[in-house]
């Protein structure tokens, strides 16, 4: 589904942090990727994610060259193809649980039935996700964990193809941490979505299909 | 409910309001003084319309004769046949003084009044009655008098005579009056009445009309009365009534519709109406056409023979001697007849009464030499001579020997012998016999000769006319004629002019000075800090906004949206800010109108400012706010967006310390030779200067690049100082230390350079290029003064003939009234005062400098163009550069049209403007022009005095002393020009302290670089933090940098602004040094508060958890 083929990236003062990366990321897999600290994998996950431009190589997305997108068109990719799931929950404090996970909605236009639509499959995810009673409140009234769950349920709002998971755990405990492991395993089996998660966390990329250590700039 | 953009916005506002409360507060802060801006320039116009307004009262518009006089019925006939409210007044120039304290008022506006005056301007509870005199507030307060006090009141009557006609009567033709001030006049009541435009509340004097007129009036006529026909008279002066019998020059209409007012003056106008009368010759028994202006105005006589072929022009004149070997007859008079009267007369031929034959012992084909004084340019009386030859000798009492043709010159015609003519003229008392008495016993001024029109026309015509009389056939009566010529005389030709006083003035005020603009440009500093605040607060707001940002964008929304939400936010909070700075604008437009009419009133030159309230203002301010606010917050939007995009990208460059230590050996060097040049190379001092402390400003700049971008990091002490530390920041970024030294610097410099270009009294005004011309006085006259104040006789007359003046040389301009166009005008002017100037005297003196010039084909000096015709009815005039750009604004090469006295258009072509000059208000025009256009001008008002400088008091003593009857006002010319100094230097003392309150608000903004720069090395001191540098540590190695760029921006500004201002500073110009100690002492504390209280705002705790999470 999505291809990373020889990607290299460098920058000013770390020298290369990716090079000549390949990666291949099938429809439903969940694939780890761990290593050091700034072994380059948020950057990884920012190419993937067209949040970052490699010097070189090649995206495909779904058999398509991704790379030669406008800003635009690459909004559009991250909105419709893509959720993502930072350390940082990053809602926004100003807006409801419900309006910071209908936030992606806004991005592209949408017709009142789909908008019905997707706001009952919010609905469904909030229960699975069991924060139903959280839907109302605000960032800044629920808890670190409760947040990183309301930020799933927004990356999932537009069923994307792939999760892109950075460090999701990071700012967890122990507890919240299992919890938000376990659901994002759910997700990927129960929905197909591809799950590409770059952690620290060894317990985080166990519960991964697929496991991968980045060094050197490259996956191992 | 569906989520909309809208909401998120509006939840956003609502959130974030705290964080965005700067950019309200300065946002605030720029609309007022914006709003405020366009509001003093709405107060300014809006005043200047009512204090106009106020001053013509009811008129809308004003028949003017100008410097010629018409019988006040005139009013009447025009209200008649338009049904418009039309009354008469007369206006002249004059002067009053207290009668118990002495206290003088010169620029005194008199006006000769009915009660009328009054109902027309709907002043019903005020009278006026002959031998009363009523004046208004400002001149009753400026002479400290009540009502039932005395006053002496001096002004030029209303004689249609101009008095430098020729043989006007050299007497002093003032009339004097002591008078009781019957009441004192509000602006209510019609007091402030005043046609001119200016927004300077006049001091008016109002006398009843019959008092300007006392017995002038009845010596116009005293011929006719002598030699009339009764029946025929009455016919002609029929409709006369009582106040008819005076004389004025000014109509008032209260104008209801448009109506064509030169059509109906036209067809109310009889020759009476302007001083022509009808008589017939009892000795021809022709009818003739005289004025009481004696000469008839050559546009007049053509009109009149267009209309009635059959008249024929005569000129009589005075001969100063007929002289034949060495025989003399003096003082006699001779006319030129044309061929219909006397066809025998050929060019250079001349007939003879048998008197004159007799007493020279002439007999036909003599020559004849005849004297006459010529009434050419400047009244010099250069005696001419030309020979005649005698044609024929006529008996003494032949056809045209007739007393009727001398003019009723009024110094001549009621003298009963020769020796007690005043003829204007030096009359040699020795010269006259007995028997030239006899004659002028027997038959008056019955000319002893004759000689043919075209000569007498060339020889005697002048610039008040070429006849004195229009003889028609016998067969005509004089009811014939007049009704030939009453309702077809042009009123142009006889001097008349529709002013539509309250157009010119509402265009006046509308085009008067753009105070908007005007405290725009003062308000620079406070805009421009402003606005660099509002761009540090917006970037502040935005860094605080990158994780919202970092959401948005990991959503899928696309650029565009990201950017419309972050403008449609920071615009929201704008505007929020814009709607109060709208309405403080107005409380800034009272501060400033208070301002104007106390502190500042140096710039408006009154007091009567008003507040004036207007919507569109307020919604322009409100609107250019946005406007601005909008720009700025794309700009930044833009610009934040693609920083985001390019983040880890950017390489950090060292900058070249070599490249940096050259230019600033160099830029020292240039500055500091800069300055030595300027103290030799004189002409450029200014220039040198201003180079040298540009350089100095750009060597400090350089110099404190150097010390950032030094890297210590290799020296092996290179740690052991906090502050080397801190340094190493500005090694990579030393445009983050630059930039807002260069800011405060320039601020400073440019306050300093600007206080420093008060205009003061220099040297160099005092040469012959300067703004005196070199002339050590300037003086003006209430009353002109027609004497030549240079010949013996002048002097003489003056008691200035002492061995101590003998050194005074004058220059006597005489003035057309105009609106005073100089900078202490605010209104748009468009007919200035005109001067007469002798050109040729500043040509020799190589007085005054241009600044500009029209393009010729070759080089000339300006002043001689003066002279030229460059075509008919076009001259070339000069004004100060300053008139021509704000007062009249126009340029060298234009022309601006006037009217001449006989109503031809006369095109001035302006060929220079003048370099500051005491000649500012005035349109300079070629004297010699000046009499041939506007021959009625009696006399000269202004004067240029040179004489030994260190004698000036006495001269201005004496010389105010002895014209004091004229209401002389002398000056020296420094002062003069000094005093146009004052509207300038208000000017810049506003700039002065609204840029130094601009920079105090700038350094404001030193606390946002403070909290922009923590932002950008929150990884660095987290750092610090980590290693154990506590936070007061921090703190203070963040503010120490900024007090660093704050003190050092201040000693940039200050040291370059003080070289640059070298040569003022040297000759001890005066500086406002309390607004630049107050301006830098400010800038420091408001600076080191901004910085302190915003280091206190900056929590350094959380610094070791963001770098956990980084």
């Amino acid at each position: 589904m999505l291809i990373l083929e020889n990607i290299s990236k460098s920058y000013a003062g770390r020298g290369k942090v990716l090079d000549e990366l390949n990666l291949h990321i099938e429809k439903g897999e969940s694939l780890a990727v761990t290593g050091p600290s700034g072994s380059g994998k948020s950057t990884l996950l920012n190419i993937a994610g067209l949040m970052d431009r490699p010097d070189s190589g090649k995206i495909k997305f779904q058999g398509n060259s991704i790379l030669g997108y406008d800003s635009s068109e690459a909004a559009e990719y991250r909105n419709r193809n893509i959720g993502f799931v930072f350390q940082d929950h990053l809602l926004l404090n100003h807006l409801t649980v419900k309006e910071n996970i209908m936030l992606p909605l806004l991005a592209s236009p949408l017709s009142d039935d789909d908008y019905g639509i997707k706001e009952k499959y919010v609905d469904i995810l909030l229960d699975k996700i069991r924060i139903t009673n959280l839907k109302d409140k605000f960032p800044f009234q629920i808890s670190g964990g409760e947040a990183q769950r309301v930020t799933l349920v927004r990356a999932l709002v537009n069923r994307p193809s792939l999760l892109l998971a950075d460090e999701p755990t990071g700012s967890l405990d122990q507890k919240n941490a299992n919890l938000l492991g376990r659901l994002l395993r759910e997700i990927n089996e129960e929905y197909g979505i591809a799950l590409l998660v770059v952690t620290h966390s060894e317990d985080l990329a166990s519960m991964m299909r697929n496991h991968l250590r980045l060094s050197e700039g490259k996956l191992v | 409910m569906r989520l909309k953009l809208s909401q998120i916005v509006l939840r956003s506002i609502l959130f974030n309001r705290k964080d965005a409360i700067y950019q309200i507060i300065i946002i605030i802060l720029l609309t007022a003084v914006i709003t405020g801006s366009l509001l003093t320039g709405h107060s300014v116009r809006g005043s200047l319309r009512e204090t106009s307004a106020g001053k013509i009262g009811n008129t809308d518009v004003i028949i003017s004769s100008g410097e010629r006089y018409f019988n006040a019925d005139l009013a009447g006939k025009v209200s008649s046949i338009t049904g418009e409210k039309a009354i008469s007044i007369l206006e002249t120039e004059g002067y009053c003084s207290n009668f118990l304290s002495g206290v003088t008022a010169l620029n005194v506006k008199i006006y000769g009044i009915t009660n009328d005056f009054f109902s027309f301007h709907s002043v019903d509870s005020v009278e006026i009655n002959p031998g009363e005199v009523t004046v208004n507030t400002s001149l009753a307060e400026h002479l400290g008098i009540d009502e039932g006090d005395e006053i002496i009141i001096r002004f030029k009557p209303s004689d249609p005579l101009p008095a430098n006609a020729p043989f006007a009567p050299s007497e002093n033709n003032q009339i004097s009056k002591v008078m009781e001030v019957s009441r004192i006049l509000t602006a209510d009541n019609a007091g402030n009445f005043s046609p001119g435009i200016s927004q300077i509340i006049p001091m008016t004097l109002f006398l009843h009309i019959s008092d300007f007129n006392d017995n002038e009036y009845q010596h116009s006529y005293s011929n006719i009365m002598e030699y009339k026909d009764i029946s025929e008279y009455d016919v002609n002066y029929a409709n006369v009534d009582e106040y008819g019998t005076y004389l004025a020059n000014r109509i008032l209409i209260d104008r209801t519709e448009d109506i064509p007012l030169m059509k109906v003056l036209e067809e109310v106008l009889t020759t009476s109406d302007i001083g022509l009368d009808i008589r017939r010759s009892e000795k021809t028994g022709e009818p003739e056409l005289i004025s009481d202006r004696i000469f008839i105005d050559s546009l007049l006589v053509s009109d009149i023979i267009k209309k009635i072929p059959s008249g024929s022009p005569v000129i009589t004149y005075m001969v100063n001697s007929f002289s034949l070997g060495d025989k003399t007859t003096p003082y006699s008079f001779a006319s030129a007849l044309p061929s219909s009267l006397f066809p025998m007369i050929d060019t250079n031929g001349i007939i003879i009464n048998r008197w004159l034959a007799d007493d020279l012992h002439a007999k036909t084909g003599d020559t004849l030499l005849l004297s006459w004084y010529d009434s050419g340019y400047g009244n010099l009386l250069e005696e001419k001579k030309r020979e005649f030859y005698v044609i024929d000798i006529l008996d003494n009492d032949s056809r045209y020997s007739d007393p009727l043709l001398m003019p009723d010159f009024p110094g001549i015609s009621g003298r009963t012998t020769c020796s007690g003519w005043d003829a204007g003229v030096p009359i040699i008392l020795d010269m006259i016999r007995e028997k030239d008495e006899e004659y002028w016993n027997s038959y008056r001024g019955t000319p002893k000769a004759f000689i043919s029109y075209e000569t007498g026309r060339l020889i005697w015509s002048n610039n008040f006319g070429s006849a004195t009389a229009i003889r028609f056939p016998p067969s005509l009566s004089i009811f014939d004629i007049s009704s030939k010529l009453d309702g077809s005389i042009n009123p142009l030709i006889a001097g008349f002019r529709i002013i539509d006083i309250r157009n010119s003035s509402e265009q006046a005020a509308d085009e008067s000075v753009n105070f908007s603009s005007l405290f725009l440009s003062l308000g620079f500093f406070i805009i421009l800090s402003c606005l660099i605040l509002f761009s540090l607060s917006i970037s502040l707001l935005f860094d605080s906004r990158k994780d919202y940002v970092r959401i948005l964008y990991s959503l899928g929304f696309k650029n565009s949206l990201v950017k419309r939400l972050l403008c449609i936010e920071t615009a929201s909070f704008s505007l929020l800010g814009a709607i109060p700075g709208a309405i403080l604008g107005y409380f800034v437009n009272i501060l400033v109108i208070k301002a104007l009419n106390s502190v500042w009133r140096g710039a408006v030159q009154t007091d009567a400012l008003s507040m004036q309230f207007s919507l569109t203002p307020v919604l322009y301010g409100f609107l250019i706010t946005v406007f601005l606010s909008a720009c700025i917050i794309y700009v930044k939007t833009n610009s934040y967006i693609k920083k985001l995009h390019r983040t880890g990208k950017a390489e950090l460059k060292k900058q070249s310390k070599t490249k940096n230590f050259i230019w600033i050996v160099i830029t020292i060097i240039l500055s500091i030779t800069s300055v030595i040049l300027s103290r030799t190379l004189q002409d450029f001092t200014i220039q040198l200067s201003f180079i040298g402390g540009l350089l100095f400003f750009a060597a400090m700049v350089l110099i404190l690049r150097h010390y950032y971008i030094s890297d210590f990091s290799k020296s092996p002490r290179a740690w052991n100082t906090r502050q080397k530390l801190s340094k190493q920041f500005y090694l990579f970024h030393p445009a983050q230390a630059i930039a807002p030294v260069i800011f405060i610097a320039a601020g400073i410099f440019a306050v300093i350079i600007t206080g420093a270009n008060r205009q003061v009294l220099s040297d160099k005004m005092f040469l012959p290029s300067g703004g005196t011309g070199a002339y050590q006085l300037w003086a003006e006259s209430a009353l002109p003064v027609k004497e030549d104040l240079n010949s013996r006789t002048g002097r003489k007359k003056f008691g200035l003939d002492e061995q101590n003046l003998s050194d005074l040389v004058f220059v006597q301009c005489p003035r057309l009234s105009g609106d005073d166009a100089s900078c202490l005008n605010l209104n748009y002017i468009t007919t200035p005062p005109i001067l007469g100037v002798d050109n040729n005297a500043f040509i020799r003196k190589g007085s005054f400098s241009f600044a500009s010039r029209i393009k010729l084909d070759k080089v000339i000096n300006p002043w001689s163009l003066l002279n030229e015709d460059p075509g008919e009815n076009i001259i070339y005039g000069i004004a100060d550069q300053t008139v021509l750009q704000w007062g009249l604004k126009v340029t060298a090469g234009d022309t601006l049209v006037f009217r001449t006295e006989n109503g031809q258009s006369l095109n001035i072509v302006i060929c220079a403007g003048l370099k500051s000059s005491v000649f500012q208000g005035y349109l300079l025009i070629g004297k010699e022009k000046f009499e041939e256009y506007f021959p009625s001008v009696s006399g000269n008002s202004v004067f240029l005095i040179d004489g030994k400088p260190q004698m000036s008091e006495f001269y201005i003593n004496t010389l105010n002393e002895r014209l004091t009857e004229y209401g002389f006002s002398s000056l020296e010319a420094g002062k003069k020009l000094a005093s146009f100094f004052v509207v300038t230097n208000t000017y810049l003392n506003v700039f002065v302290v609204f840029g130094a309150f601009g920079m105090v608000l700038g350094v404001v903004g030193l606390g946002f670089v403070l909290i922009l720069n923590y932002n950008r090395r929150k990884r660095e001191f987290a750092l610090l933090s980590a290693v154990g540098f506590t936070q007061r540590i921090i703190r203070k190695l963040i503010i120490n940098d900024q007090i660093i760029i704050l003190l050092w921006g201040v000693l940039t500004g200050t040291s370059s602004g003080f070289i640059a201002t070298l040569p003022s500073l040297i000759s001890g110009n005066a500086m406002p040094w309390k607004n630049i100690y107050i301006m830098i002492f400010s800038i420091i504390i408001i600076g080191t508060l901004a910085l302190w209280i915003s280091v206190r705002s900056l929590n350094t705790h959380t610094l070791i958890s963001q770098l956990r999470r980084e």
